[in-house]
């Protein structure tokens, strides 16, 4: 019900977003009206974690600036990468910027993903432009070997996917024949990753999501699926499947949302959802009091 | 760290704390001023609605509520209210509509839970005041005014909630009685909001003046709609929306300068509002007879416009050999 209480944040929270006035390092265009652009932003890049987005100005035409979810970052070499598709005024100007102009970005915003250790089965979803957090959690999780975390990463798109899927140097137990395709960066860094599309794209699994996921999930023994934590992002009718198979196999599962935003640091509540509490429905702010919620708080519908 | 860009002078207990100054203090205009016996260290407002309960920016680095003369908090009502169904937003030429639906967590919670947590010593921070009945608005505002709240700001103009709000503010009669009414149980400054959506502005001034009225916010948004011509539906949830941004400054120009034919001979102070997004944008408010300056859709685009707003209005000053802003209002020339 509550816009949160200046009294919960006060103190902690002042200062932590920047305005950087950030150089195009490039700016590649892909098929599907995809664009991967990569920023010098060396203060966001420092502070960015995984599922924490950026407030970008597009052009001064617009009055609102675009949520983008950051997909990578460099700490050292101090930039962040964003893949986009475009999908209205905004992300079309956006496109129109090229390498070398500077771009006004405020971040990093919203509450990161939040890994638990004694989950460390991590089973990361990504549909469409839901797949840019996942690749920045992968990163983030890969880094923090003392926790041991074993990833599984599922893309979905029904646009080409952002890069040449090559096939896969990991056998997964319980995966369809046809679904060999991964993400070249996953196999890279040695993570195992399969791909699903409805478009029969070669090497992806013909189908949903979630129907990739059941088939690795059933493959799992009972006690390795108690170590399993999901984390989900893309359409909201995928991430609605998404809880409704978290709650079938009692899994934790977090998920990112998008929604229009106009100020994204908590100011004006025009980018609410509602989220089932304990005190009854309230409605968060998905920039500062997300992006990322536990499923079972936004799709309780899903839960019963 | 307090920051009122490199021009402006700054007040002086604020030059005890570490601010180093680049210019001698003596060329430099005033940008504090009184408005309604509050101190406004700049002309500058942020607008309710905009910015959370005045805590929210302050996440951005590089601003600070010192930078603004007062900051209006979310509209509050008595009861709890979750706002209106999604979305909430949309873009539109220059601006953008909303209807949020006056969301937020009732007025004692704001008073008991919120108020106590605010930093008084950074900026005077005015209540904003919503109602679906006259008791309604009156206690609220005896809530506020048992509070360390500097001034009450009566939303007799929000277009997004269905009962109430705009109901009142466009009917001057209606306004006239719900300011007469929150004046009695209050000493505090009354700021009345004034809707756009409405046949005669001036004549609703004239009457909330009458009632008790310290001072008008001109405008609050103007209603408009947004259609997705796919699904054939309107944008926003509740269907229409308040329109605000630079598409809306040529019309709050004019509502100010006409509220200002009323006012001027009452000292009744203006803060003008609607569009502004730079000191030009400022500057022509207060010729037009806005003695503050509401910023509101200007901070979504940027975040720091209000050390950069500042900054323009202290040069324009300088350049025109004036000392303070008081002689600057309502300087228009009618031709």
């Amino acid at each position: 019900m509550h816009l949160e209480s200046a009294s919960n944040i006060k103190n902690t929270h002042r200062g932590t977003l920047l305005v950087e006035d950030a150089e195009i390092l490039s700016h590649e265009s892909l098929p599907g009206q995809q664009h991967v652009l990569r920023l010098k932003s060396p203060g966001i890049a420092r502070r960015a974690q995984a599922g924490q987005f950026a407030h970008i100005s597009c052009g001064p035409e617009l009055a609102m600036r675009r949520p983008l979810s950051i997909m990578r970052v460099d700490k050292n070499a101090g930039w962040i990468e964003f893949l986009y598709k475009v999908f209205g005024a905004g992300t079309k100007l956006l496109t129109q910027r090229s390498v070398g102009e500077l771009i006004s970005l405020i971040g990093p915003i919203g509450n990161p993903f939040s890994a638990h250790t004694e989950k460390p089965r991590t089973l990361l979803i990504g549909g469409g432009v839901g797949i840019p957090p996942m690749v920045f959690l992968v990163d983030s999780l890969k880094q923090q070997k003392i926790n041991n975390y074993k990833p599984f990463v599922i893309m979905g798109s029904e646009v080409p996917f952002p890069f040449s899927p090559r096939p896969s140097q990991f056998i997964i137990p319980g995966m369809p024949d046809a679904a060999i395709g991964a993400m070249p960066l996953m196999e890279d860094w040695g993570i195992p990753s399969r791909l699903a599309s409805r478009q029969g794209y070669p090497g992806c699994f013909e189908g949903y999501v979630t129907d990739l996921a059941r088939c690795w999930l059933n493959a799992l023994s009972r006690q390795q699926q108690n170590e399993v934590e999901i984390f989900a992002c893309g359409p909201h009718p995928m991430l609605a499947a998404v809880a409704k198979m978290a709650v079938e196999y009692s899994l934790p599962c977090q998920v990112s949302l998008e929604e229009f935003m106009a100020c994204a640091v908590g100011g004006c509540a025009g980018c609410v959802v509602e989220v089932k509490t304990s005190n009854g429905p309230a409605m968060k702010r998905v920039c500062v009091d997300g992006p990322v919620f536990d499923a079972n708080t936004v799709f309780p519908e899903e839960s019963r | 760290m307090a920051s009122i860009g490199i021009t402006a002078k700054i007040p002086f207990d604020r030059l005890q704390e570490n601010q180093p100054m680049k210019t001698d203090i003596k060329d430099m205009p005033i940008l504090a001023s009184q408005f309604c016996g509050m101190q406004f260290d700049t002309p500058l407002v942020l607008l309710s609605g905009c910015v959370g309960f005045g805590e929210e920016y302050t996440r951005v680095q590089g601003f600070s509520n010192r930078d603004v003369g007062a900051v209006c908090l979310k509209g509050t009502t008595l009861q709890p209210r979750l706002g209106n169904p999604l979305h909430r937003l949309a873009e539109t030429p220059m601006g953008m509509l909303n209807s949020i639906g006056l969301q937020n967590p009732g007025a004692e919670h704001v008073v008991n839970n919120i108020l106590p947590a605010l930093d008084f010593s950074e900026t005077r921070f005015i209540a904003n005041v919503s109602g679906s009945t006259i008791e309604e608005y009156v206690t609220v505002t005896r809530l506020f005014d048992d509070s360390p709240i500097d001034a009450i700001e009566l939303n007799i103009s929000c277009p997004n909630v269905k009962e109430g709000g705009m109901v009142f503010g466009n009917d001057p009669l209606m306004s006239a009685r719900v300011v007469a009414a929150c004046r009695a149980v209050t000493k505090k400054p009354i700021i009345t909001k004034l809707s756009p959506n409405q046949t005669d502005i001036a004549e609703n001034a004239r009457l909330c003046l009458e009632s008790g009225s310290d001072a008008f916010a001109v405008i609050n948004t103007l209603m408009g709609m947004a259609i997705d011509t796919e699904n054939r539906t309107p944008i926003i949830g509740a269907n229409q929306g308040g329109l605000s941004g630079a598409a809306i400054k040529p019309i709050a120009l004019l509502k100010v300068h006409q509220v200002y034919q009323v006012c001027r001979h009452h000292n009744i102070p203006i803060i003008g509002q609607g569009g502004i997004m730079n000191a030009e944008d400022a500057i022509e408010f207060m010729i037009a007879g806005a003695a503050a300056i509401g910023v509101g859709t200007a901070l979504f685009y940027d975040p720091l416009v209000c050390t950069k707003i500042n900054a323009g209005i202290s040069d324009y000053l300088k350049q025109h050999n004036i000392v303070e802003i008081s002689q600057l209002i309502g300087t228009l020339t009618i031709n």
